[in-house]
């Protein structure tokens, strides 16, 4: 595989943006979806923009994730695709939901650009927020080391770390310096730069090495945390002490990309009851926690989306209980992605495991019959 | 003391399953008591949900049964269904919670004996793996 390059003289952002910068200037695209930062300077919002001018205050890579670019694509695209081209750089987990909610049917991607671009990893949101400034020196910092200090739990452990969903990758780990390598993955891709008249010419073994070991430290990583953390969960003692702190407040379920349900079967009334109902179960159980449902809500909705689960890790930034929500989803995720063998967001073609079946799979869920049943 | 007797869910389909426990009325077998059959359309029109709530609010055990694969009456519930299933056991796995607490097993319309001696065995099944752990816990 070969890529192609770019200049970036005055830093990785300056790079990335003056790509897209000639990409709209050329009419290759027709808008750009971009993080911007807010007035207040301690956050950061996707704003879809057709002009230039807005294009200074953006920043591809913000040290922080306030929202799921795939979430902002979906609520862009989520009603089809429109007549005009729409690039949108977003950093590997976000590609991966992405490219989930297109399967979902929730993102339209023919008339997106999907720019994929190395990630070193964020901040915990609330971390940032404390304090700004020293979150934005750390960022600069990481993006030069390409090690970022006390990154988010999913961070660490983020191992697809160059999707190949993407058309387009912008490669900055293993770029020559004062630039940056354009990898084409699709058709779309190829055709991309055909039109900016960039060769994909430049090796990018450099590259591939660079990435090979990053992504074989995080897989460690991965391993080690998953391992201590599959003790630390198991079982209602742990679990339920672990939710205690639940508020109910459905943060969780908002803020997460794969979580696109117009109506939640959690906020619906088929879990409101009567007086009744709360007073039996509460007779039952000697004593109802309300609001009630806490657990039901967790587990419901890990069956619900594990499967496309790409631990973007943005139900735990929300989360105002600080409960490990993204490393418990992580875990059962995993699990639950392994069943089927299948990798939420790794390819586009991959079709959704709830969505197919086999007819000779899963025989150990069935629980075989002897002829007859003689209790012993 | 009282000896434990489990609550168990047993949801079965209106095609294959339901006319499993019809078969078994016309021939006048019995299954245990604390069995509490619940129909449903198809087993593919099961949530996870539909498996979770029962096991978090009272149910000892959940079992399921629907048309053998190939006979479903919507084609491909079944095959669904058990796709469902094993993301819901995956996850009672991973977190501790009894994934043996949840049987998946094919009955079909005929198959009366089967459907009483599945009652029965999970009946016994549940009885040895006791009380629901879950079930009992105020901070659900």
């Amino acid at each position: 595989m070969k890529g192609a390059q770019i200049p970036a003289p005055k830093g990785i952002a300056d790079g990335i943006l003056s790509f897209l910068k000639k990409g709209l200037q050329e009419g290759i695209f027709d808008a750009l979806l971009l993080p911007v930062k807010v007035p207040a300077g301690d956050s950061f919002s996707y704003v879809l923009m057709r002009e230039t001018d807005l294009m200074d205050q953006a920043s591809p890579l913000p040290p922080v994730m306030p929202v799921q670019g795939a979430k902002a694509l979906s609520n862009l695209t989520r009603y089809g695709n429109g007549a005009e081209k729409i690039a949108v750089p977003m950093r590997p987990c976000e590609i991966r939901a992405a490219v989930e909610l297109h399967k979902l049917e929730q993102v339209n991607l023919e008339n997106v650009f999907l720019i994929g671009l190395d990630c070193p990893g964020v901040l915990p949101l609330k971390e940032y927020l404390k304090n700004p400034k020293k979150g934005d020196a750390l960022y600069r910092k990481a993006l030069q080391e390409w090690a970022l200090e006390s990154p988010r739990w999913v961070c660490e452990i983020c191992d697809p770390v160059s999707p190949e969903a993407a058309d387009l990758h912008i490669g900055i780990m293993g770029a020559p310096r004062g630039k940056l390598f354009l990898i084409p993955n699709t058709p779309k891709g190829k055709k991309l730069l055909k039109r900016l008249d960039l060769k994909a010419e430049s090796s990018l073994a450099s590259r591939q090495t660079e990435i090979k070991k990053l992504a074989q430290k995080r897989t460690k990583n991965k391993e080690r945390a998953l391992r201590a953390l599959r003790q630390e969960v198991r079982g209602p003692e742990r679990l339920l002490e672990i939710f205690a702190n639940c508020i109910n407040c459905h943060n969780c379920m908002r803020v997460c990309p794969v979580c696109y349900c117009r109506q939640c079967y959690f906020d619906s009334e088929a879990l409101k009851m009567t007086p009744d109902n709360y007073l039996m179960r509460a007779q039952r159980k000697g004593g109802l926690r309300l609001m009630p449902d806490t657990l039901l809500f967790q587990l419901g909705r890990m069956s619900h989306m594990s499967l496309s689960c790409v631990s973007c890790g943005m139900c735990e930034d929300a989360c105002p209980m600080d409960i490990p929500v993204s490393r418990i989803f992580t875990l059962v995720a995993r699990d639950a992605q392994i069943v089927f063998g299948y990798l939420a967001g790794r390819s586009l073609q991959e079709p959704l495991p709830q969505v197919i079946y086999r007819e000779e799979e899963l025989k150990e869920v069935e629980t075989p019959y002897q002829e007859t049943y003689r209790p012993s | 003391m009282k000896s434990f007797q489990p609550k168990i869910v047993y949801f079965l389909c209106t095609w294959c399953g339901t006319g499993g426990c019809e078969t078994a009325a016309s021939y006048r077998m019995s299954y245990p008591e604390n069995v509490l059959i619940s129909r449903v359309n198809c087993t593919g029109s099961l949530s996870a949900v539909h498996i979770l709530r029962p096991l978090i609010e009272g149910a000892d055990g959940v079992v399921i049964s629907g048309c053998h694969p190939g006979d479903c009456h919507f084609e491909t519930g079944n095959y669904r269904a058990r796709r469902r299933i094993a993301v819901v056991k995956s996850l009672l796995e991973t977190l501790g919670l009894g994934p043996e607490r949840v049987w998946f097993r094919y009955v079909a319309h005929g198959e009366g004996r089967r459907f009483v001696d599945t009652a029965a065995e999970f009946n016994d099944h549940i009885k040895k793996l006791g009380p629901n752990p879950l079930k009992m816990r105020r901070n659900t």
